[in-house]
């Protein structure tokens, strides 16, 4: 899908300056049904003229350690602050697709944010949809930010 | 608003039309509690005139359940077809919640469901939203109906 650049500079621009942190964008890929072990994903959706769901997927160590960077405070185990801290990633992430998708601005929206975090869950989109997945690396660390696109609303 | 009633009316309709099962809705569960022990789950985005998250959350037994009674099939695990019939009881129900507000001119988006399944996860929403949960009860247990959201 052609989104994987934006992606690639949307979480590299929200992650430098507001976690100071810089991350290194990898080949995009379609993440299939793989479950994720000891991790926390981030979900928002897309609605109007283009649907979807916009989602960051952060092994528990990756989401503390931004966590920690993000709130300027340290913690050590996932848990409200590191929720509400992926959950607004993922609002910020899904602001700037958002802007992409709809340059005017009034034609897309984005709904609440919400985390989900556990030892071996999977996160599966439904709807007949086209999906790319960015990877990124920080400091040895991994996460996964990734789009999809409804039909009927490209 | 009346989200509980709406919630309500919204699911009996879809379960007595659509599943052909029959539920019966306990008192709403507010802020901060957690639905446990839930195997598979679907939610949705909702944007507009206030932003949501709408989601159904079910033990696996009752997940089976509920879809074995969509699909008219006989489903042993949570496998794309349980995940598939979730995520449209999600998209439908939303879509009646989305109705009933624009009786009030209240509008709002659907964005597209999504699932959620594994041995053990937790669904948390941003903690300054409102959370409100249903249960619902069926003859293998209880599922859930979540909607949060913040008012613009």
């Amino acid at each position: 899908m052609k989104y994987a650049q934006d992606i690639a500079n949307a979480t590299q621009e929200i992650f430098s300056s507001m976690i100071m942190l810089d991350v290194v964008p990898g080949e995009p890929f379609q993440r299939d049904g793989t479950k994720l072990l000891n991790g926390i994903s981030g979900i928002i959706g897309l609605a109007g003229e283009v649907k979807g769901l916009l989602s960051i997927h952060l092994p528990n160590k990756a989401s503390l350690d931004i966590t920690t960077a993000f709130l300027g405070m340290d913690v050590e185990e996932v848990d409200e602050d590191v929720c509400d801290a992926v959950g607004e990633l993922a609002n910020m992430l899904g602001g700037s697709i958002k802007t992409i998708l709809d340059p005017s601005g009034s034609k897309v929206q984005i709904s609440m944010p919400s985390a989900i975090h556990g030892e071996e869950y999977a996160v599966d989109c439904l709807t007949d949809s086209e999906s790319v997945a960015v990877p990124f690396t920080f400091n040895d660390q991994t996460f996964t930010v990734e789009l999809q696109i409804g039909p009927k609303s490209l | 608003m009346e989200f509980a009633k709406k919630i309500v009316e919204t699911t009996e309709e879809i379960f007595s039309t659509m599943i052909f099962m029959d539920i019966a809705s306990e008192p709403p569960f507010e802020e901060g509690k957690q639905v446990l022990g839930c195997h598979v789950s679907a939610m949705i985005g909702l944007t507009g005139s206030f932003s949501g998250m709408l989601g159904i959350h079910c033990p696996e037994n009752v997940g089976l359940a509920i879809s074995g009674a969509m699909l008219d099939m006989e489903i042993d695990e949570i496998n794309a077809d349980v995940k598939d019939a979730l995520g449209e009881i999600a998209n439908m129900a939303a879509g009646g919640i989305k109705e009933r507000f624009a009786a009030e001119n209240i509008d709002l988006e659907l964005a597209i469901p999504t699932a959620i399944s594994g041995k053990s996860y937790t669904i948390s929403s941003p903690t300054k939203s409102n959370r409100l949960i249903i249960p619902f009860r069926v003859e293998q247990g209880r599922f859930f109906i979540e909607m949060k959201y913040n008012l613009n």
